[in-house]
C-alpha cells in the first residue's frame, strides 16, 4: 500500500507527517529558518530513513507558505484546504477552524455535508493578529514564548492594548509599564488583543461551533481561553494542533490517489 | 504579465502625436470623461491606467498618507519618478481634475499642482435624475468651453459626432473580446492595448481579434473560470498571472478596464447628425449602469448583473463561474460594498473571493494562497 507524506512549510516551522491507510504513523516539527527548500528535504529524507521507505515508496503533497520551494513534491495544496482536512482527521464533525500561525492567521468555514471548504478568511500582511505578533510582544516583555500565555492566564485584569499594528503596540507596551501596569496584565491585554482581532475576522464569514483551533499559536492556553470570551462558545484544540495543515495534506494526497 | 514592450510601443506612439502637435490630456481611470469630446478637439486622451508597485506607492508618500487608495498613491509616484517605461507622462500638457472619487479629487489636484501640469476641470453628479443630467450637460458645455480656449477656436457639433462614432465602432470591436477563446491574460493585452491607444489601434485590433477566431487558443480544461469584478487590473499589474498560474482563468472583465468601458456605446438610432451631439454624451452617462455614479442602484444592478452572466454561463458552457472582487486597498467605494456584495451573490450560490490588496511585492505569496485556495474551493 502505498504512503502518503504531508509537509507543511510554514514560516516559523516545518511539519511533516507520514501517513497510511489514513493513520498517523510518525511525524517532525523542526524550525523554517530562512532555508525552506533545505529544511524541507531533511525532514523528508529523515522521515524515509526511520521508516524504511524510498521516494518511490510515497507520494509527497505539500503545503503551507512554503509549498512551491520543494520540488520534489508530487503535488501541492493550499494550507487552506489542508487544515480543514487535517481538522477533520481529529473531529470528523467540525464546522470551523481557527487556524493562528507564524504571519498570519486564517478562518475557514466547512460544509458539514461534503467536508469541503465553503468560506475562508485571512489577515493581511499586517502581522497582528499572528504568532510573530505573540513572539514580538513575549520578546518586548523579556518573558519566553511558550511561558507568555501562563503569565497572561495569571492576571484578573486586562491591560488595553488599542494599537493592531505590531509595531505600535510595541510602544504602547513600554508606554503601558511606565504607567505602572504589571507585566501580567500587559500579557493578558496583548492576548486579549489577538483573539479579539482574530474573532472579528472569522465572524465576518460565520464561524460557528464546533470550532477547531490549530496552529502553532493553539498551544497558547490564554489565546484560547480569550477566543472563547469572544466567541461566546468553546473552542476545540486537536492532539496535535501545529500537525493538522500537513495531515491535512497527506489526508488530500491519500484521497486523490485512492481510487 | 509583462508590458514592457506596450509601454515602450506606447512611448513611440505619444511621440509621434506630439510631433504632429497634438496635445496629451491626462486623466485618471474615470468611467464618465468624454474622450469624445477630448478627441473632437484634435487632442489625445490620455487614461492613466498604470498599476504599481512599492517604490510608486512610497514616492507618493510626501503627498498622500499612506492609507490612501494603492491606485491613487501609485499615480502620484508615476508623476514624482517617471520610472523608466513612464517617460511618456513628462509629455502631459493637461490633466482633468474630476471627481470620480475622493482619491480622484486629491491625485488630480496633486499632479497639477506639484507637477506644474495646467488643469482642466470636468465634475460629475453621482445621481442620474433629471436635474443631474441637465447639470451633467452644463458640465460638458463647460469642459467643451475649456477645451475649445485650450484650441483656441470652436470645435463643431460635427466634429463631436464623427469622434462619437468613431468611439462607438471601435467599442463595438472591443465588445468581440467577451468571446474570444483565449486565456484572461491574452483578452486583457488587447483590452489595455485598446484602452490605452483608442481607436487609433482599431485595424490592428480587428487583425488580431480575426487571428483569434481563426485560430482559437482553448483554455485548459483543469483550469476555473473566474469573472472578474470590483477594481479593474491596471497595466504592469501582475495580479492575472498570479491567478493563472494558481489555475484560474479570467473569462468576463466585469470592470472598467474590461466590459464596463466597451458596453457603453451609444446605439445607431440615436445618432443624429441635426441634434446636439452633447445630448448624446448625456445619453450615455443616463446609460452607463456600471458607473459607480448610478447612485443609488449601482449595487442591486451589479449583483443582477454578475447573477444572471453566471447562469447563462453555466447553461451555454456547462461549467461553473468563480466571482473574484478585487479591492484595491483603501479604495473606498469599492470595499465598503464588498461585504454586501460577496453575501449577496453567495446568497444566491454563487462562490466569491473578496480579493484585497495593495501593489506591494510583500503579499504576494499570501494573495497566491488566498487565489488558489479559493479556486481549489471551486472544485
Amino acid at each position: 500500500m502505498k504512503t502518503f507524506i504531508g509537509i507543511d512549510i510554514g514560516s516559523l516551522a516545518t511539519k511533516i507527517v507520514l501517513l497510511s491507510d489514513g493513520k498517523m504513523l510518525d511525524h517532525r516539527t523542526e524550525r523554517s529558518t530562512y532555508d525552506f527548500k533545505r529544511i524541507g528535504h531533511n525532514l523528508f529524507d529523515d522521515l524515509l530513513e526511520k521508516n524504511n521507505l524510498n521516494k518511490d515508496d510515497v507520494f509527497l503533497m505539500s503545503t503551507g507558505y512554503g509549498r512551491n520551494t520543494i520540488d520534489i513534491a508530487d503535488d501541492r495544496v493550499t494550507e487552506i484546504t489542508a487544515h480543514a482536512k487535517g481538522t477533520q482527521y481529529f473531529f470528523p464533525d467540525v464546522h470551523s477552524v481557527i487556524d493562528i500561525g507564524g504571519q498570519d492567521s486564517k478562518a475557514i468555514v466547512i460544509s458539514k455535508k461534503t467536508g469541503n471548504v465553503v468560506d475562508f478568511q485571512m489577515n493581511d500582511k499586517c502581522a497582528a493578529g499572528t504568532g510573530r505578533f505573540l513572539e514580538v510582544m513575549a520578546h518586548a516583555l523579556e518573558v519566553p514564548i511558550d511561558q507568555f500565555g501562563a503569565l497572561a492566564l495569571r492576571s484578573n485584569k486586562s491591560a488595553s492594548i488599542s494599537s493592531t499594528c505590531t509595531v505600535f503596540a510595541e510602544s504602547e507596551v513600554i508606554s503601558l509599564f511606565a504607567r505602572g501596569a504589571s507585566k501580567e496584565e500587559i500579557a493578558s491585554g496583548i492576548h486579549r488583543s489577538i483573539a479579539r482581532r482574530v474573532a472579528g475576522m472569522s465572524k465576518r464569514i460565520g464561524v460557528g461551533p464546533k470550532l477547531v483551533f490549530c496552529g502553532g499559536v493553539a498551544l497558547n492556553p490564554a489565546v484560547k481561553k480569550y477566543l472563547e470570551d469572544e466567541l461566546g462558545y468553546e473552542v476545540e484544540i486537536p492532539e496535535f494542533p501545529q500537525l493538522t495543515g500537513a495531515i491535512g495534506a497527506a489526508l488530500i494526497a491519500e484521497a486523490n490517489n485512492s481510487h | 504579465m509583462d508590458d514592457s514592450n506596450l509601454l515602450s510601443d506606447f512611448t513611440f506612439f505619444l511621440k509621434e502625436k506630439k510631433q504632429e502637435g497634438i496635445k496629451i490630456i491626462a486623466y485618471l481611470a474615470h468611467d464618465n470623461i468624454p474622450e469624445e469630446l477630448i478627441d473632437a478637439a484634435g487632442f489625445f486622451p490620455l487614461r492613466l491606467i498604470f498599476g504599481g508597485s512599492d517604490e510608486l506607492m512610497d514616492a507618493s508618500h510626501d503627498y498622500l498618507p499612506p492609507s490612501t487608495c494603492a491606485f491613487a498613491q501609485s499615480c502620484i509616484g508615476l508623476f514624482s519618478i517617471k520610472p523608466n517605461y513612464y517617460k511618456f507622462l513628462e509629455l502631459v500638457d493637461y490633466i482633468i481634475v474630476s471627481n470620480h472619487c475622493v482619491s480622484d479629487i486629491c491625485v488630480s489636484e496633486i499632479i497639477s499642482k506639484y507637477f506644474n501640469i495646467p488643469r482642466l476641470n470636468f465634475y460629475v453628479s453621482y445621481t442620474k435624475n433629471e436635474n443631474s443630467l441637465k447639470y451633467f450637460k452644463l458640465e460638458l458645455q463647460d469642459f467643451r468651453n475649456q477645451l475649445e480656449a485650450t484650441l483656441g477656436k470652436k470645435i463643431s457639433d460635427e466634429d463631436i459626432h464623427n469622434s462619437i462614432l468613431k468611439f462607438n465602432n471601435f467599442k463595438k470591436k472591443l465588445l468581440e473580446i467577451n468571446e474570444l477563446e483565449t486565456t484572461g491574460s491574452e483578452k486583457l493585452k488587447l483590452i489595455h492595448k485598446s484602452m490605452l491607444f483608442g481607436p487609433d489601434f482599431l485595424h490592428d485590433l480587428e487583425n488580431l481579434i480575426q487571428k483569434f477566431k481563426d485560430t482559437p487558443q482553448p483554455v485548459s480544461t483543469t483550469s476555473k473560470d473566474v469573472l472578474l469584478t470590483g477594481c479593474s487590473i491596471f497595466i504592469n499589474d501582475n495580479l492575472i498571472d498570479l491567478i493563472e498560474e494558481g489555475g484560474g482563468n479570467i473569462v468576463f472583465f466585469d470592470t472598467w478596464i474590461g466590459n464596463h468601458y466597451y458596453s457603453q456605446i451609444i446605439e445607431d438610432n440615436h445618432i443624429d447628425i441635426e441634434k446636439d451631439p452633447l445630448d448624446l454624451l448625456v445619453l450615455k452617462f443616463k446609460n452607463n449602469i456600471y458607473s459607480d455614479h448610478s447612485v443609488p442602484d449601482f449595487l442591486k444592478q451589479k449583483v443582477s448583473f454578475i447573477q444572471k452572466y453566471s447562469e447563462n454561463y453555466k447553461k451555454n458552457k456547462g461549467r461553473k463561474l468563480g466571482v473574484i472582487n478585487h479591492i484595491i486597498k483603501f479604495c473606498d467605494h469599492i470595499s465598503l460594498m464588498s461585504s454586501f456584495l460577496k453575501d449577496s451573490l453567495q446568497e444566491k450560490g454563487i462562490q466569491v473571493l473578496n480579493l484585497e490588496r495593495d501593489y506591494s511585492r510583500a503579499n504576494r505569496g499570501q494573495l497566491s494562497t488566498r487565489i488558489e485556495a479559493y479556486l481549489e474551493m471551486m472544485k
